[in-house]
């Protein structure tokens, strides 16, 4: 392998890994706060490819108002689905699999429901940036750079509210011990809607910024729903650091590893990696370092 | 000030608490007693709002609460101090501690925050600390100083001496003294009869979920059955 192409290589992988690592820390933020496994995380992600299909390429709306229009509506949605759905069900005792069998549900309802609305084609969207940036004799698109960039600024926007702010100590707070948090007054129910108004917006960055990629349709949710909980159980189930660090870690493993084999083997690889993680260390590689 | 009126608790069909019936007044320091199993920390929760209760009321000043969620009771003037410490283990001593003044303005917590450090001294030194690596003894100065931040005119206390040693224990007596003396009214439970009575001004001993027995902390002590069965005193042959 050439320098200019293990260059690439590793920059394809920390672009793969900036989309594992906003679903992924999204399901952790979820998992880390409120104990829930939350199934549905990818219908959120699909949800948001077609909000931004309609907002920008349907309507036409410039790219940033498409963009704020999206993310304001997938929290709205993230939200409310809580709301709805689970939070009743968490005031039951034994909450735990009627929550996971409720959020299986919602994850068939709201494919079934893109289906009925949109439609089973496959549409896509066309790229926001265009170009290809050269530095020597490494070539990437704009497009997929803007994905880096992006993600990196909106997990870190994330990292600062968690551990910066008043709203992000009450999230930590509730995370880490969810009676104490309330016996000193803070609201848990209404700290968990956030958590998922968040997790939810952290999807559907990842839905806008992979449109372009990608084609929007019913099923895009499914596959990316798998490498977030590869990396939420690789990161230390609960962790949002972990399972940032985690989705750049997965990302690198399969571009690297489609350099050696042919690509249809990349999941294999990667799933094998986390076989071998769960195996050697099952509380996961950055366990204890929960939100 | 605290008035619980024929509290029953269930933990699904289990019932837990049987019309349990107690109070305690402004500036008291009042006892909970009983064995393993026999409801104290649900008395605790109950009253606090962590558990809901299935029937029965509890007020404060008057003001029924058994229907309102638990973050109503800090703003009320009801703070607890859970059971096993329960800090947040991966935050600072300094985070946990102010986040006992959620409901309250800065300005407010701030000044109630140099209060609490004059009567626990022994925190200032680890306020950058990780909570969760602190000893016991430390992490429940920290929750006592958490319970205090929210400038309660009741404190309950679940089990305060739970895995002290015999010096923490009277420390954390000690501690509990200074702050009924400040004016805090404090409810606690504990398994050791003598511990209990000898410092409170009233007691209860619950068994099975019902409270069978209540008196002043020196009647309580003085009690055959308490002598007998808790203090292991065999009454003089006849």
């Amino acid at each position: 392998m050439s320098g200019t192409h293990l260059i690439e290589t590793v920059i394809n992988g920390l672009i793969s890994g900036s989309i594992y690592a906003l679903i992924g820390s999204g399901l952790a933020l979820i998992y880390g706060t409120t104990r829930v496994l939350n199934f549905a995380h990818g219908e959120l992600l699909m949800l948001a490819g077609y909000f931004i299909l309609l907002f920008a390429v349907t309507l036409g709306w410039p790219l940033i108002l498409a963009a704020a229009a999206t993310i304001v509506l997938i929290m709205v949605l993230g939200a409310l689905l809580q709301r709805v759905t689970i939070a009743p069900l968490m005031k039951r005792e034994d909450w735990a699999f009627s929550v996971i069998a409720a959020t299986i549900g919602l994850s068939i309802f709201l494919q079934s429901g893109a289906q009925l609305i949109w439609g089973e084609q496959y549409q896509g969207v066309p790229y926001f940036f265009h170009g290809v940036a050269v530095i020597g004799e490494v070539r990437m698109p704009w497009q997929r750079i803007a994905i880096l960039v992006v993600a990196l600024l909106v997990m870190g926007i994330c990292g600062l509210i968690l551990y910066r702010t008043k709203l992000g100590r009450i999230v930590r707070a509730t995370a880490q011990d969810a009676e104490a948090a309330l016996a000193v007054g803070i609201p848990a129910g209404r700290v968990h809607t956030i958590v998922f108004a968040i997790s939810a917006g952290l999807a559907g960055t990842g839905a806008i910024l992979l449109s372009p990629l990608i084609t929007v349709n019913p099923w895009m949710g499914v596959s990316y729903l798998l490498k977030g909980f590869a990396v939420v159980i690789l990161g230390g189930l609960g962790s949002f650091g972990g399972a940032v660090a985690a989705g750049f870690l997965l990302g690198l493993i399969e571009s690297v590893s489609v350099a050696f084999v042919p690509s249809e083997w990349s999941n294999v690889i990667a799933f094998a990696f986390l076989i071998a993680v769960i195996t050697a260390r099952p509380e996961g590689l950055f366990a204890g370092r929960g939100a | 000030m605290l008035q619980l009126e024929r509290v029953n608790v269930h933990y699904g069909a289990t019932r837990v608490l049987w019309d349990v019936s107690m109070s305690v007044g402004a500036g008291e320091m009042v006892a909970v007693m009983g064995p393993n199993g026999s409801g104290k920390s649900t008395v605790l929760k109950a009253a606090m709002g962590l558990k809901k209760p299935s029937s029965g009321v509890v007020s404060l000043n008057g003001e029924e609460l058994q229907a309102k969620p638990a973050t109503v009771r800090p703003q009320r003037g009801m703070s607890i101090v859970l059971e096993r410490r329960r800090l947040f283990p991966r935050m600072s001593v300094e985070e946990n501690i102010m986040l006992g003044a959620y409901v309250r303005k800065a300005a407010e917590a701030r000044e109630t925050y140099d209060w609490v450090l004059e009567i626990l001294p022994e925190i200032k030194p680890h306020l950058q600390a990780t909570a969760g690596r602190l000893s016991g003894g430390q992490q429940q100065m920290v929750a006592i100083a958490r319970g205090l931040m929210a400038d309660p005119k009741i404190l309950l206390m679940d089990e305060p001496f739970l895995g002290l040693s015999p010096a923490m224990v009277k420390t954390v007596l000690a501690i509990m003294k200074t702050i009924n003396e400040r004016g805090v009214a404090i409810l606690f439970n504990e398994q050791n009869a003598k511990l209990s009575f000898a410092v409170s001004h009233r007691g209860y001993l619950l068994e099975s979920g019902r409270v069978v027995l209540s008196g002043s902390g020196e009647e309580m002590l003085e009690h055959p059955e308490v002598k007998r069965v808790y203090l292991g005193v065999r009454e003089a042959a006849a």
